[in-house]
């Protein structure tokens, strides 16, 4: 292996973080809120994906195909909370997650039906990448990178300098003395479902354009989307794309050595053994179990 | 229509014990397994894999397939005590797929995708419905004493702690106990319990491939602990049985309505499914025996 490969390597293992960051993102900030793993986050994943599918379709325009994807995600994630999720939000962790479990299948079922299950693709022009000694650039992956990194820079944005991103960070930290200093949650959820599902559609359409679309696309996202949000602690948005993008480059990296089968299994075991030397992930402070 | 009734009380009965193993876990100590098929599917290639490349009599097998889904569960064990239940439910999740994954790339001992096809029947001698019935016997007598072995843990002192350590787990330290024994306990007898269903299933089905054990199979079970009641041995068997009628159920639909494809069945399917889940959860999460609330 010389240099150069092992710098492609660690740059498809980069592309490929940014592509699990943001349904990490998604799992984490619904948790920081919500107070449970979603399961049905990766079929708002494909939801999208299958949104800006149609949109691109219908102008082909990148743009639009975006924004298509974000608007099919962010509706899907509102209707799963006010018809599903809401009404339970009180109870226990095992009573959402079997509720977001149900969810998922039921949107899996409504994409399974509608579109059925040839797999589908985006019809963009191939490119060809750029070798720079050796070192090869896609210009499509450094595009969608650029999307991806636009859409966390946005919601970090929110989360941090925009007055809505304080309230939910209050919340996230301690509900009911949030809610005695006037933050109104009915509109804090409403934004948070919001956000997530457009930043879980933006995530289908690019993985769409990156690989296919398929109804099954979102599961096969979901468990590292889960495993890079618990190795970063559930609820921290930094540790949920800090820990995408080191699944992504250890991931890519080991590729050779392990194979491509145990290059997914890598991620579990990587999570494991966070959680072993960390029971509360490697971004936040240790908690006492429940 | 006798065989296909025979296959549907395999394959409840089968459900049974992998219900029986959840709700000891769940219903009766409040640990959330999402890896289940794990087990399960340790069992069925343990099983096969002792009979056909040790040459062993089948019935040899099972105890086999038992120890090894048990000694797997001591490791998640280890992990898993120490974690809260969303960090666990990921974590048991994760843990069944990289069992998958090992059944998938070590081909030299699980022929990988390709899976293991003829596996023998447990009589391989006799008529193939004589073997059947014979295992369908064999079924029932394991779910009868499975029974018994459960109803002998969950009303004795030990299941009373166990039940302690689910309500209030701070209060069973107090007394002195330590919650982690009973918990790895727990977690390594229900794993044997799935891995006895595994080593059913690979005989009955005599064909198994990694992609018969699919987290879906795990969040099955889990619909039919809810839909029957957890805490409560009644509510696993009868939640299995709906469980097999709803899946068959939505099967039968399609000779009824035309022009529906396998595709289109298996969507419908988990749709139906998945809305049970939301509705039970939300309007019935005690389930229809249960005396306690799933949540």
């Amino acid at each position: 292996m010389t240099l150069a490969d092992f710098i492609n390597l660690a740059l498809n293992g980069l592309v490929e973080g940014l592509l699990i960051a943001l349904p990490a993102l998604a799992v984490t900030l619904v948790h920081g809120l919500a107070r449970f793993p979603n399961a049905a986050t990766g079929d708002v994943v494909a939801a999208g994906g299958f949104g800006g599918y149609l949109s691109f379709n219908a102008t082909g325009s990148l743009l639009l195909a975006g924004l298509g994807g974000a608007l099919v995600g962010a509706i899907v994630s509102l209707a799963s909370y006010y018809l599903a999720f809401k009404a339970v939000m009180r109870r226990s962790v095992i009573t959402l997650l079997l509720t977001s479990i149900g969810v998922g299948f039921f949107i899996r079922a409504v994409m399974g039906l509608s579109f059925g299950h040839e797999l589908k693709m985006f019809s963009l022009p191939l490119t060809r990448s750029l070798n720079f000694d050796g070192i090869m650039l896609n210009p499509t992956d450094a595009t969608l990178a650029g999307i991806i990194l636009a859409v966390l820079a946005a919601v970090f944005a929110m989360l941090y300098v925009a007055p809505v991103g304080r309230m939910m960070r209050a919340l996230a930290d301690d509900p009911d003395l949030g809610r005695v200093s006037g933050i109104r949650n009915d509109r804090v959820m409403l934004i948070m479902w919001s956000v997530t599902g457009a930043v879980c559609g933006i995530a289908g359409t690019v993985l769409g354009m990156r690989t296919v679309l398929s109804p099954e696309m979102g599961w096969a996202m979901l468990l590292p989307a889960f495993a890079a949000a618990v190795i970063g602690g559930l609820g921290n948005p930094v540790g949920a794309v800090a820990g995408a993008l080191l699944l992504g480059v250890v991931q890519e990296l080991s590729t050779p050595v392990v194979g491509f089968v145990y290059k997914i299994a890598l991620a579990y075991v990587v999570m494991l053994l966070v959680l072993l030397v960390r029971p509360q992930g490697l971004f936040n402070r240790p908690q006492g179990v429940r | 229509m006798l065989s296909y009734l025979l296959t549907i009380l395999i394959v409840m009965l089968i459900y049974i014990l992998l219900a029986f193993s959840l709700d000891l876990q769940y219903g009766f100590t409040g640990l959330i397994n999402f890896g289940l098929v794990g087990f399960f599917g340790v069992g069925a290639y343990t099983s096969a894999l002792v009979t056909m490349n040790l040459g062993l009599p089948a019935w040899i097998s099972f105890p086999a397939a038992m120890l090894a889904a048990g000694l797997l569960s001591w490791p998640l064990g280890r992990i898993a005590l120490r974690l809260r239940d969303d960090y666990l439910a990921i974590v048991t999740l994760g843990f069944s797929e990289i069992i998958r994954l090992v059944i998938v790339k070590e081909d030299w001992l699980t022929h990988g995708v390709q899976g293991i096809s003829g596996v023998p029947r447990l009589w391989p001698e006799w008529r193939s419905s004589a073997s059947e019935l014979f295992l369908f016997g064999a079924l029932v007598t394991a779910c009868a004493v499975t029974t018994v072995v459960m109803r002998r843990i969950t009303q004795s002192p030990y299941g009373r702690t166990i039940q302690a350590i689910r309500d209030d787990e701070v209060a069973v330290i107090a007394l002195g106990k330590d919650p982690a024994i009973f918990k790895t306990q727990v977690l390594v007898i229900g794993g044997a319990i799935a891995g006895l269903a595994g080593a059913f299933y690979a005989h009955y089905i005599t064909y198994i491939v990694p992609d018969q054990f699919v987290p879906v199979t795990t969040f099955y079970i889990w619909m039919a602990i809810i839909m029957g009641g957890v805490a409560r041995l009644l509510g696993s068997v009868s939640g299995a049985v709906l469980l097999v009628v709803l899946l068959e159920g939505t099967r039968f639909l399609r000779g009824v309505v035309p022009g529906v494809t396998d595709a289109g069945m298996a969507s419908f399917q988990l749709g139906v499914i998945g809305l049970l889940l939301i509705l039970f959860m939300r309007f019935r999460p005690q389930g229809l025996f249960g005396k306690r609330s799933a949540s």
